[in-house]
């Protein structure tokens, strides 16, 4: 078998011009995988550590009244013994922090004109304990401690539209939990910017007593857990889960997979269009290797024949074809792998700035992670496909009529 | 003195191919039939040792009976005894192990593995047979020995010349100890003195070894030393001269 493999080594490289085409072709496919799926690798990491540090957080606590119902008073299905749950939790293993919030609606006015926004409410001091990341365009970030004015943080797309900047004032109105109307005024602390032009246009953020205050309820809508690395999510989840038992209100707990249906939108698309790259490229690479192994073939007719004069086994001429193909194939996909890998090196080190994707305001960066899966993957992919591709000329090859490939010319 | 084995038998053969495999202007194509005749109720009996050479003008039917005798195609009509196996009657594997462990071949066009040494080209018939390594290497080494290209053994046969190259040919034909060589046009592509050179070589071969030798060819001036020759002419024997006295083997 040494001496067969011997063979098919060197027939690989018999016609060079015709291997170095065709490991381009395999080496390329792999390559061209590797970049695309470390890029969308970089990408899925970016989404999702982005949702979870721009204050999803790991893992979230709601009452189960909160996906049962909808809300008839403001936060009627919001956590009430807030406090002790918060601190039940903190004492769990991988939790770095755990912070209240409190989600609410209403219209914010500059005097001039008004507009609806989507309130948060955060304890900034709990916020920082869980490392998420405010990007603040411009002031400041709210107080850890109220101290006179009420301050806010409102979205660029808020702070455009009514015309405000920091230190200017705004007034907030919403529904209490008793039904009434009530409004507080506050002064711009600072303007974020998340990335996501929807959100920007209507964010505005103040302390959780404040909103406390504007919505008449010591209740909050949720508590989010950061973990210390999302790694853990599943390890943190398990443990919390029986802490949150005999409390007054039945709490869940949800997972930030659970909550991110961008992130999982985002996910399942990219994920479709790679394993389509993924198809183009095993056609590709199973197309081109087939015209080359049956022009291999053909021009190695008599030597074929030659063989099967000799009385070599018709099963060995196949096994000598398949062989080929593999070491082309393990050729192709160690080009490959070199290839994308330096590449992407190269691509990392040079800091590839792309346009801002659509919905968000911030450019991005064309990274690419080097994914170990991702080199299996398309290793075996242009493996299987060369393997696939050396089935029919190799039995073609086995086929032949020995006295007619005696006498090829 | 010689007690003569039969070893090679073709009674009455005949090969037909269909019209569509060959060129349409063949002369041997019969009127109103679909098909053409390369060998027509030939007969031949070749005992073992022997060192035979089948003569004729091309297309006289001389390949076409090697490839028979040897295995490579079956007889429309008629029966082939190799080495008292009815090889008509085998099955595609039982001729392929028939080719594999008593025919050796010898090709008009060398037909070496070019990506394969001299010595590696030898060992082929060995490595398909399962010989072992140490064995191959000492048999391998007899064989080009006795061919004289023991120093060329690590060439690939693109830096040898033509001579060299049907040498090893005959080498990689005799490795295996077959009962019988076919060689079909060894020197058509050899000039006069090495044709001369290859057919004396094969004909030591055959002395020294006892290999039987049966090999065609259409230079007349090859057939001066051969003890035995068959001449064909539009796939019919219409001779088989004799040398008196010769018995190799």
């Amino acid at each position: 078998m040494g001496k067969f493999l011997l063979l098919a080594f060197r027939n690989v490289f018999r016609n060079r011009r015709r291997t170095i085409m065709t490991l381009l072709m395999v080496g390329g496919g792999v390559t061209g995988l590797l970049l695309v799926g470390g890029f969308f690798a970089y990408m899925y990491s970016g989404t999702r550590e982005g949702a979870i540090n721009n204050g999803l957080g790991h893992i979230q606590i709601f009452t189960a009244e909160h996906f049962a119902r909808d809300e008839v008073r403001v936060l009627d299905t919001g956590i009430q013994n807030w406090r002790q749950v918060a601190a039940a939790v903190k004492t769990g293993r991988h939790i770095r922090g755990v912070a209240p919030r409190i989600d609410f609606n209403g219209m914010l006015s500059n005097g001039v004109k008004s507009s609806i926004f989507m309130g948060s409410a955060v304890d900034p001091v709990e916020e920082k304990s869980l490392g998420f990341v405010t990007h603040i365009s411009a002031g400041k970030n709210l107080a850890d401690k109220p101290s006179g004015e009420i301050e806010a943080l409102v979205g660029a797309g808020v702070a455009e539209s009514m015309n405000v900047k920091p230190g200017d004032g705004l007034t907030l109105l919403a529904v209490t939990s008793d039904g009434a109307l009530n409004g507080i005024d506050v002064q711009v602390a600072g303007i974020v910017n998340t990335g996501i032009k929807e959100y920007d246009d209507h964010y505005v953020r103040i302390d959780l007593s404040s909103a406390q205050r504007l919505l008449q309820s010591d209740r909050i809508t949720n508590l989010v857990v950061g973990l210390d690395a999302t790694e853990n999510t599943d390890r943190a989840y398990g443990e919390l889960a029986p802490r949150l038992h005999g409390q007054t209100q039945k709490l869940v707990l949800r997972k930030w997979i659970d909550l991110a249906t961008w992130y999982k939108q985002v996910r399942s698309l990219f994920n479709t269009i790679y394993i389509f790259i993924g198809i183009i490229v095993f056609f590709m690479v199973l197309m081109s290797s087939v015209n080359t192994m049956l022009m291999t073939m053909f021009e190695r007719t008599r030597e074929i024949g030659t063989m099967l004069a000799m009385g070599t086994p018709r099963m060995w001429i196949i096994t000598l074809f398949m062989l080929e193909a593999l070491l082309l194939a393990l050729l192709g996909a160690a080009v490959g792998l070199a290839a994308g890998n330096l590449l992407g090196i190269l691509i990392n080190a040079v800091d590839v700035r792309l346009p801002p994707p659509p919905g968000s305001t911030e450019a991005m960066s064309f990274h690419v992670f080097h994914v170990p899966i991702i080199m299996i993957g398309s290793s075996l992919l242009v493996i299987v496909s060369l393997m696939l591709a050396s089935i029919l000329p190799a039995i073609r090859a086995s086929r032949m009529q020995i006295a007619e490939a005696l006498a090829h010319v | 003195m010689c007690a003569p084995q039969e070893l090679v038998n073709v009674a009455a053969v005949s090969r037909r191919f269909p019209l569509d495999a060959i060129a349409l202007d063949n002369p041997h194509q019969h009127k109103n039939s679909n098909f053409v005749s390369a060998l027509n109720n030939a007969n031949l009996r070749v005992n073992a040792g022997e060192f035979l050479a089948i003569a004729g003008p091309s297309g006289s039917g001389k390949s076409t009976l090697l490839n028979l005798i040897g295995c490579i195609d079956k007889p429309t009509e008629g029966h082939i005894v190799v080495g008292g196996v009815d090889t008509s009657e085998l099955t595609p594997k039982a001729m392929t192990t028939l080719r594999r462990e008593k025919i050796g071949f010898v090709f008009q066009t060398f037909n070496l593995i070019p990506v394969f040494t001299a010595a590696e080209n030898v060992e082929f018939p060995l490595l398909i047979r399962g010989v072992g390594s140490r064995e191959r290497r000492m048999r391998v080494a007899e064989a080009l020995d006795s061919v004289g290209l023991s120093a060329r053994a690590n060439q690939r046969p693109d830096l040898l010349s033509g001579g060299e190259r049907q040498r090893v040919a005959v080498a990689r034909a005799i490795v295996h100890r077959p009962t019988l060589v076919l060689a079909d046009e060894p020197t058509a592509n050899l000039d006069t003195n090495n044709a001369t050179q290859l057919i004396d070589l094969m004909q030591d071969l055959n002395v020294r070894l006892g290999l039987t030798f049966i090999f065609s060819t259409h230079d007349a001036r090859l057939l001066d030393h051969t003890p035995r020759i068959v001449r064909l002419t539009d796939g019919q024997v219409i001779s088989d001269t004799h040398a008196v006295g010769v018995c190799h083997g």
